[in-house]
């Protein structure tokens, strides 16, 4: 079952950078970023029980490959990072919290809005956080020379 | 001296508009102007770039300036003239590429077609769906639900295209189309859940490229870009969410 679901995150990633107009070149390696920071969201939600943390933890690995991936390829990191945060984005919370409402559940829609929020916030963190931290280290270390 | 001045004005500006139009962040934008003008022979550039405008001066060593602005009406998302457009302007920073034939080039690159065609697309749009009701263990019949949902979705994006100036039309149109076939399915197959094939089928709709610059823009300190693409993604997002729950309510009228 494993199996089947990183495939199916490798082919999200990657089709969704086809909707976005990649290259085409690069829809393999968006894959691959998808991947990598969905396993490592599946490996923290294992051993812990928050799923905003096992988001954060995944999107620091989406902003760290993005960078990587941007000096080594010379390429925008921006191309990596999209296809690479689609898998954690919170569809389901976001789809209960219109449900909840339409059905007149209020507080518990709102509850549940919270809750995708929390997780589209642990995303932009742990992307952007990584990423700038990571280029700021790269580029101190690139005066130095 | 002075037509060199000209000529790296009309290339920056050049470049920063097919950045902007296909969905450059602010700091790229001014970045790529600033390179590409300073390699045409200018010793200072001042730029000043919002998500609906570039404004663009050039200073040579007399201190005589050269001021452009473009007005962006249209937005779209194209990664790959992003990557082109970047490519070209680091061979010309680099000296790899001809400063007198670079403007057929980003001519090129503005007007070419690139991407997959329709059906190429309508199937990505589809698997984007499907994949994401294949990770939340949803029945494959809820998975074929979701293709079908977000391969009509890129369908009706191919019609209500957003070149018109028209905003916010498409991610609502969209939104109801996926959970006109999520209910559709329902009341046609019981069996089948109405949730699984939304959640998937609005996925393709998620304003990726909106998000990510409205962050970039934020970090980077462009705080006017930012809070109108944060009030862009607002937006979409309302949009989807208004197309699914006018649906869903209009559906409960039917059925339980």
């Amino acid at each position: 079952m494993l199996a089947f679901k990183i495939i199916a995150v490798f082919f999200m990633s990657a089709s969704f950078g086809v909707l976005l107009r990649m290259p085409k070149g690069l829809l393999f390696y968006g894959g691959l970023v998808g991947v990598a920071a969905w396993l490592m969201m599946y490996g923290v939600l294992s051993i812990s029980q928050s799923m905003v943390l096992a988001v954060f933890v995944g999107s620091i690995v989406i902003g760290l490959a993005a960078e990587f991936l941007a000096r080594f390829l010379k390429k925008p990191a921006t191309l990596f990072m999209i296809p690479g945060f689609i898998p954690f984005v919170p569809g389901g919370e976001t789809y209960n919290t219109v449900r909840l409402l339409v059905e007149g559940r209020y507080i518990e829609g709102a509850a549940m809005g919270v809750r995708a929020a929390l997780i589209g916030s642990a995303i932009a963190f742990g992307v952007f956080v990584s990423s700038t931290v990571l280029r700021l280290v790269m580029d101190q270390q690139n005066n130095k020379e | 001296m002075q037509g060199s001045l000209d000529k790296a004005l009309s290339l920056a500006v050049l470049a920063g508009e097919i950045l902007l139009k296909n969905g450059g962040e602010t700091k790229r934008v001014e970045e790529t102007m600033e390179h590409i003008a300073r390699a045409g022979g200018a010793i200072q550039v001042q730029s000043f770039v919002i998500p609906t405008g570039v404004f663009l001066s050039v200073f040579n060593e007399k201190g005589e300036a050269r001021t452009a602005m473009r007005r962006i009406r249209e937005r779209t998302t194209n990664l790959d003239r992003i990557a082109k457009v970047n490519e070209l302007s680091r061979r010309l920073v680099d000296g790899r590429a001809e400063f007198s034939s670079a403007e057929a080039l980003l001519n090129r690159i503005s007007r070419e077609r690139t991407g997959f065609s329709l059906l190429p697309s309508m199937i990505a749009s589809g698997l984007v769906a499907a994949t994401t009701t294949v990770v939340m263990e949803a029945s494959i019949a809820e998975d074929m639900g979701a293709f079908l949902a977000a391969f009509a979705v890129r369908y009706v994006a191919h019609i209500v295209s957003r070149r018109h100036g028209v905003q916010f039309i498409f991610e609502f149109l969209g939104g109801m189309t996926v959970a006109l076939v999520g209910v559709t399915l329902h009341a046609v197959f019981p069996h089948m859940g109405r949730d699984m094939v939304i959640i998937g089928g609005v996925m393709p709709l998620v304003p990726g490229v909106a998000i990510t610059n409205a962050i970039r823009d934020l970090i980077g300190g462009d705080l006017l870009s930012s809070a109108s693409r944060m009030l862009e993604t607002a937006c979409s997002a309302a949009a989807i969410t208004m197309g699914v729950l006018i649906i869903l309510a209009a559906g409960g009228l039917f059925y339980k």
